[in-house]
């Protein structure tokens, strides 16, 4: 499965049938309250219904993603890490050591190539670029990237690199 | 002398381990310490009561490899309503992973927000084990470096502290699954069953 989850609405000619896509902007996605009911009372399931339930089962089995989200402080903007910290269902509460690291055990979670197109208004400067990076490399280790590609642009250049990258996966 | 507002970024707050640090740090202060959370509604009020304060120590858990999402949405709502007198910024924070070094970059937002906004740096602390080391005989680790970091933000100085469990990954393994299998016992959860691979199914 393909996945594409953008904090603005995009526009694609026509998307395949292995390609889910969620213009998070149009959704309702509570923050999460850090209950661990997701890991001790539910397993794999959080205890808040709304639509990010739809949706990270949809991160789990995807094998290529991509993130579409306004850059904030040198993190993704509230709409996305709002959906990421969602994500945490997809986690167990167990520690695994990986890549010299604790970090938490993973359920059915399928290794994924990630492209991650991040905007701002303006020019980005080198230091949140950097902040950025560093902020996926430690993404990788506990989303299971086994690949990623971090796209820096102009919010006039979102959708137009959106396609791009779409165009390519069906090119393959 | 100075006064300090501190903030509990966390995404449970009452509750919160976070909390507990904010206590700590409470007792070692030698001036005017007020505590409050952030919640979804007060962000403006904050802002607002900024203006009385020399320091804000702000005080959350690493989520998702980075600050809070309520975090983020608080620093958004300061950016557009700064106080007219700029407080000094402290940072303190927790990850429960053993490595207080997976803080690093949550603390690197913290500082470039404090560079593009005009807040001076001021002392910060980064916690690993951040969810078990209170509970631990290790807990004098993480007072000692809460301690500091109270008389770093006192002295005006812009120290940097870092602590953490000084366990080997294999034992805090052991010892971190344990305490989660204690932990889903309370909800009638056996291991295994905390352990299924099956997400929303």
């Amino acid at each position: 499965m393909k996945l594409i989850l953008s904090d603005r609405p995009l526009h694609f000619p026509v998307l395949t049938d292995d390609t889910r896509y969620f213009d998070l902007s149009a959704l309702k996605i509570a923050n999460c309250v850090g209950c661990f009911g997701c890991w001790t009372k539910t397993p794999g399931r959080c205890v808040i219904r709304d639509d990010a339930t739809r949706i990270y089962p949809c991160i789990a089995a995807s094998d290529t993603l991509l993130y579409v989200s306004r850059l904030c402080y040198g993190s993704y903007d509230v709409l996305m890490k709002t959906m990421l910290e969602r994500a945490i269902p997809v986690q167990q509460a167990f520690i695994r050591i990986h890549c010299r690291e604790t970090h938490h055990e993973q359920r059915a979670v399928v290794p994924k190539k990630a492209t991650i197109i991040v905007y701002a208004d303006t020019e980005i400067e080198e230091e949140e670029r950097q902040i950025f990076r560093q902020l996926v490399i430690r993404n990788a280790y506990n989303m299971n990237f086994e690949s990623f590609e971090i796209l820096f642009t102009t919010e006039s250049q979102v959708n137009s690199l959106a396609k791009e990258i779409v165009t390519q996966w069906e090119r393959f | 002398m100075g006064k300090i507002l501190i903030l509990n970024g966390s995404p449970r707050a009452p509750k919160s381990n976070s909390k507990r640090y904010a206590e700590i740090f409470m007792r070692y202060s030698s001036g005017e310490v007020v505590y409050q959370n952030i919640t979804r509604k007060n962000h403006q009020e904050l802002c607002a009561a900024l203006n009385g304060y020399t320091d804000l120590l702000l005080v959350f858990p690493l989520y998702a490899d980075a600050l809070p999402v309520g975090m983020l949405q608080f620093l958004k709502v300061l950016e557009a309503n700064p106080p007219q007198r700029k407080p000094v910024i402290s940072i303190l924070i927790n990850c429960g992973f053993l490595e207080y070094e997976q803080n690093k970059v949550a603390m690197q937002m913290m500082e470039l927000f404090c560079r593009r906004n005009g807040y001076r740096l001021g002392a910060r602390l980064m916690l690993g084990s951040g969810e078990a080391i209170l509970d631990t005989p290790f807990r004098f680790i993480a007072v000692r470096s809460i301690r500091k970091l109270a008389r770093s933000v006192a002295q005006g100085t812009c120290q940097t502290y870092c602590a953490t469990m000084p366990l080997p990954k294999k034992i805090f393994q052991w010892a971190a699954n344990r305490y989660w299998t204690n932990y889903g016992k309370r909800f009638g959860m056996t291991k295994k069953q905390m352990q299924t691979p099956d997400i929303e199914s």
